[in-house]
């Protein structure tokens, strides 16, 4: 059980992440492509929404509406582990988005300027220049966000999903002893966000390559 | 091979650019001199379209790069309704109708009468054709022209080789070892060869400036923008850079160059622009232009220079 619950708090985390990299980085890059058709302005004011909505209202709310109404609703059923992964990672897509924005504005605009003086397009650009520069801007950031992400996801439990939370949390129960499995709780944690900050302190090693002098 | 006609540009309410026309052909070198805050840069930014001209069309060898501007069509703005309006209120007028319809025309384009809206099928129909006939792919013709910027632009994520590779393969103008190939031979002639493989924050000013004259040579342009290519430079390293541009301009590359350096000018130029205020004030060869310059202005302007 203890396992299975690390196993399904990582499913969320970094798929969730991963997908939250994916809308974060749509969103930003919509919102300050420069095109001024009403197609792209409608496409922005649904961006707003969307980061509107994914920040103003509380995870727990997003998962039980995702999982008693919104779902059931569609007619969709999937593993409520699914569930989180997507609820997660469209929460945080709207998160990465903002960070996303700054930084891709962050990198120089004679960044984009060149790459489009050389007949590369705004998207080519975009995807071999700015956003490289921009995610290593943003790393640490990033790492933040990841972090947050993996501790958040321990009410993942109001939609019956079994994580390490819930996993401790009954072996206390059962035990009645609730000191040992809360502190091993929060060692489990710990351990997990200090391997986080290790991988990306390396990824923005690798990553900083460009910058030596 | 470019053709700049009576361009306009405001940014908001700065009007930076005030009705500019420039021909170009194969070969020229023309070097535009101005104070700042005169529009040269952006004179040479609407070229490639990195500006955007609010009036006016530019064209790369006879293809249009910005969208047609209907006042420069007469043909265009005899479809229009406020054209028909006026011509039919008027033809009692006179008897000759050519001088009426220039009249009109005239009267058009000063009071700036003409509304993209207003004017009807019949003109948004020859509006279109006009456009689909002569527009050319406006990252097509960027390739064509190189541009060099003050601040160089070099990637910085990517190394010196990929930085020369990059557009060539990506546009799909060269595989990827004749890329390499080119861009190698590109490398050993400014001597920075053994530099392919760093990233350009290791280099210096002359260095980088110099890598991205030749990142934009590896598009085989047919023309380059250089815009003050020195202005950012170690007063040390301009030698270098210029040495490169005369190499150039001597092997023929038709070259547009904004820069302070009258040397250079006096030199290479075969044709010097004085912009001002946003339009051109003066055009002459080098010779004529230092010795005999006739604009206010510009006596001003060599006095402090010079």
């Amino acid at each position: 059980m203890l396992l299975d619950g690390l196993k399904n708090t990582a499913i969320i985390a970094v798929f969730g992440l991963f997908i939250g990299l994916i809308i974060g980085s749509l969103i930003a890059v919509v919102k300050l492509a420069p095109i001024e058709n009403l197609f792209f302005k409608a496409l922005k004011f649904l961006g707003d929404i969307y980061v509107a909505l994914f920040r103003g209202t509380p995870i727990v709310v997003q998962l039980l509406l995702t999982h008693y109404v919104l779902f059931p609703l569609m007619g969709i059923n999937i593993p409520p582990v699914f569930e989180g992964v997507i609820t997660f990672g469209m929460n945080s897509g709207a998160y990465i988005s903002e960070i996303m924005r700054s930084g891709i504005l962050s990198v120089d605009k004679g960044q984009m300027e060149a790459g489009r003086s050389l007949g590369l397009s705004y998207v080519q650009t975009m995807w071999k220049i700015v956003l490289p520069q921009a995610i290593k801007n943003i790393l640490p950031t990033l790492g933040n966000e990841f972090i947050a992400l993996i501790k958040e996801t321990s009410v993942v439990s109001f939609i019956t999903v079994i994580d390490i939370y819930k996993a401790f949390q009954s072996i206390a129960n059962n035990t009645f002893e609730y000191i040992v499995p809360y502190l091993m709780l929060a060692l489990v944690y710990l351990i997990l966000v200090i391997i986080i900050t290790l991988i990306v302190r390396a990824i923005e090693r690798r990553l900083r390559a460009s910058d030596k002098r | 091979m470019i053709n700049v006609d009576n361009i306009y540009k405001q940014f908001g309410k700065l009007q930076v650019l005030k009705g500019v026309s420039c021909k170009i052909e194969k070969g020229e070198k023309v070097v535009v001199i101005g104070p700042s805050g005169s529009g040269k840069s952006t004179f040479l930014r609407c070229m490639n379209l990195l500006e955007e001209p609010t009036f006016g069309e530019v064209w790369l060898d006879d293809k249009l790069m910005t969208r047609p501007d209907p006042y420069l069509h007469v043909e265009l703005i005899e479809k229009t309704k406020t054209y028909k309006k006026m011509f039919d209120a008027r033809a009692g007028e006179s008897s000759d109708a050519e001088a009426l319809k220039s009249q009109i025309i005239k009267e058009i384009k000063e009071k700036d009468l003409l509304n993209e809206k207003r004017e009807g099928g019949e003109y948004k129909k020859a509006y279109k054709e006009f456009y689909k006939a002569n527009a050319i792919d406006i990252n097509k013709g960027r390739a064509k022209m190189g541009m060099v910027f003050q601040h160089f632009n070099l990637f910085n994520n990517l190394t010196v080789m990929q930085n020369l590779t990059l557009a060539p393969v990506k546009l799909k103008l060269k595989t990827e070892e004749e890329a390499a190939a080119d861009a190698e031979r590109l490398l050993k002639r400014i001597g920075l060869f053994d530099k392919k493989d760093v990233y350009p924050s290791t280099l210096s000013g002359g260095q980088k400036q110099r890598i991205a004259i030749v990142r934009a040579l590896a598009m085989d342009p047919e023309v380059m923008l250089f815009d003050e290519p020195t202005s950012a430079l170690d007063p040390e390293m301009v030698g270098e850079v210029l040495e490169l541009m005369k190499d150039l301009a001597k092997e023929g590359m038709t070259m547009v160059v904004v820069t302070h350096e009258m040397g250079f000018a006096r030199e290479v130029a075969s044709r010097i622009l004085f912009m001002d205020e946003g339009v051109i004030k003066e055009e002459n060869t080098p010779k004529e232009f230092f010795a005999a310059p006739k604009d206010e202005r510009l006596k001003d302007f060599l006095a402090k220079v010079l």
